[in-house]
């Protein structure tokens, strides 16, 4: 219990990959993506690289619905360079 | 050569310049894990070998010339051949200097690819008449080429005992796929095991948050604030040879002879090696800084060219860690390409330097202005809309839709596992290099123990 809250005090986000990120988000990213991926795969014509096109484009739908349900985890706070350069 | 043909390339070159300029900025991005999987994709999908070529050279160029964006505005890297410049980057920053940290930067980049492109196409016909004797033996080279690597490498024994283990892990899943008949004996799945590896360090930190105890130990974080710079936009067309002085213009120049000579080395390490070299002597620490940044571009942009083109051009086989890495679709991505027929023998000299001038022509121009006029505007619009996960689930589906298509889903279980050997190795400090040249001649290695 005591563990939990001091959690929740630090924050909910973990670092992958050097950026951190929420586990629901990331688990949903991570299921949706390859889902659309692969339904798009298996609705193409089967001929030549269709599927595989269709299966790229499938990876771009997800990761677009991705961008748009989750919202990135970054801050901003704005310096101004003092000097001009010699 | 035709007018179509020649739209396309010009066509392939824009497409990779706007991807990458973007995914360049994205922080963390691995540059195997980003570019091998697209170009692969494009390999596979039958586009004419120098259009995708075209394509390969704009996308390593934007990538190389905006992954060290963010650093100077937010002192984050955008790629790991970034890396070692946040340290300099951050003297700058302190000193108030950040517009022109990234002038500097992309004016060693544009250095440093003027200078790797001749320097490369140079060595390359030096090379071709050895080519022969290289070739030949390329599985034991790549044999010979993990040991080296590995007793350079960090944990060296840890290296050189895990050299058979990981061959055999990698061959055993190949005789397995051929014995319940997945796939055709003899085909060696190659593609997925590649990505596997690259993505394995994401793997293993992705399945540490499934295990309970791991994930209530984990270091939870508060949403990252980004200290951004507000840089001044530069008025008319800035000139990369009026950017640096005369030194950064000769140190940056040599270092990029240097980087294309030793294009068979980590492109990373040659970076850090040769850059703090030439930045050693100079105490003063703005100069320093300023020295250092405009030589580890040049370096990062030279060490790529030449340990694509030089490869590519002489050999044939993709002996340099950057040929290794994120050029390696363009030797070896079954059925489309093989050892013995890849974009090495489809190419001419003539067509392969038309690939390079179209796909680095555009890209540099392209990205170096919107760079130099845009680059707060264009990190600031990576950074607030495009979330971390959904760059991860992108790569992750990658890895799925191509594993799947190597030999069905029983491979996306293969790859897992492949990934999960391959991102522990890593966190070990077994490097991608040597893990690479083991999945080269893991076929040789075992056929050792043939009777």
């Amino acid at each position: 219990m005591q563990n939990k809250s001091e959690q929740k005090e630090k924050g909910q986000f973990v670092e992958v990959w050097e950026d951190i990120v929420s586990l629901k988000d990331l688990s949903l990213a991570l299921v949706l993506c390859p889902f659309i991926t692969m339904i798009a795969y298996f609705l193409a014509p089967n001929k030549g690289s269709f599927p595989l096109f269709y299966g790229l484009g499938g990876a771009l739908i997800g990761f677009i619905l991705c961008s748009m349900i989750v919202k990135p985890k970054r801050k901003f706070q704005q310096d101004k360079d003092e000097k001009e350069w010699i | 050569m035709d007018i179509g043909l020649i739209t396309q390339m010009v066509l392939a070159a824009f497409m990779g310049t706007f991807l990458y300029t973007i995914i360049g900025i994205v922080p963390g991005t691995d540059e195997t894990a980003v570019i091998a999987p697209v170009t692969l994709a494009l390999v596979l999908s039958g586009m004419e070998p120098i259009v995708v070529l075209t394509f390969f050279m704009a996308a390593v160029i934007a990538h190389k010339l905006t992954d060290s964006v963010p650093v100077a505005v937010a002192g984050v890297p955008g790629g790991v051949m970034a890396t070692p410049m946040v340290e300099h980057s951050m003297v700058l920053k302190t000193h108030g200097y950040s517009d022109m940290t990234i002038r500097k930067m992309i004016s060693g980049s544009v250095i440093g690819t003027l200078v790797s492109v001749p320097a490369s196409l140079l060595l390359a016909s030096l090379l071709i008449p050895l080519a022969n004797a290289i070739k030949s033996y390329a599985n034991p080279i790549f044999f010979i080429g993990a040991i080296v690597l590995s007793l350079l490498s960090k944990n060296r024994w840890l290296a050189l005992v895990i050299i058979f283990p990981f061959a055999f892990l990698i061959q055993g899943l190949r005789y397995l796929y051929w014995g319940i008949g997945v796939v055709p004996e003899g085909t060696n799945v190659f593609t997925s095991f590649f990505l596997g590896i690259t993505i394995g360090p994401v793997v293993v930190t992705l399945l540490d948050l499934l295990n309970k105890e791991k994930r209530t130990s984990l270091v939870r974080h508060e949403s990252k604030v980004l200290r951004f710079n507000q840089t001044n936009p530069f008025k008319g067309f800035p000139n990369p040879f009026k950017i640096l002085t005369k030194r950064e213009l000769l140190y940056s120049s040599l270092a990029s002879i240097l980087g294309s000579i030793t294009f068979i080395f980590s492109a990373v390490g040659t970076t850090v090696l040769i850059g703090e070299l030439f930045s050693k002597r100079e105490k003063e620490p703005v100069k320093k800084a300023s020295l250092a940044i405009s030589c580890m571009e040049a370096l990062a942009n030279a060490t790529y060219i030449s340990g694509t083109l030089i490869p590519l051009i002489a050999l044939g086989i993709p002996l340099s860690s950057v040929a290794l890495g994120p050029a390696q679709p363009l030797f070896n991505a079954p059925p489309v390409f093989t050892q013995d027929h890849n974009m090495h023998h489809i190419l001419s000299f003539g067509e392969i330097t038309l690939a390079i001038v179209i796909g680095i022509g555009i890209s540099l121009f392209i990205t170096y202005y919107l760079v130099v006029k845009y680059s707060t505007q264009i990190t600031a619009f990576v950074f607030k809309w495009i979330p971390h996960e959904a760059i991860l689930g992108l790569f992750v589906a990658l890895v799925v839709l191509l594993a799947y298509m190597d030999a069905g889903w029983m491979n996306i279980a293969g790859v897992l596992l492949v990934s999960l050997v391959a991102g522990t190795l890593h966190r070990w400090g077994i490097n991608f290099g040597i893990q690479f040249m083991i999945l080269y001649s893991a076929p040789w290695i075992t056929s050792l123990f043939i009777r």
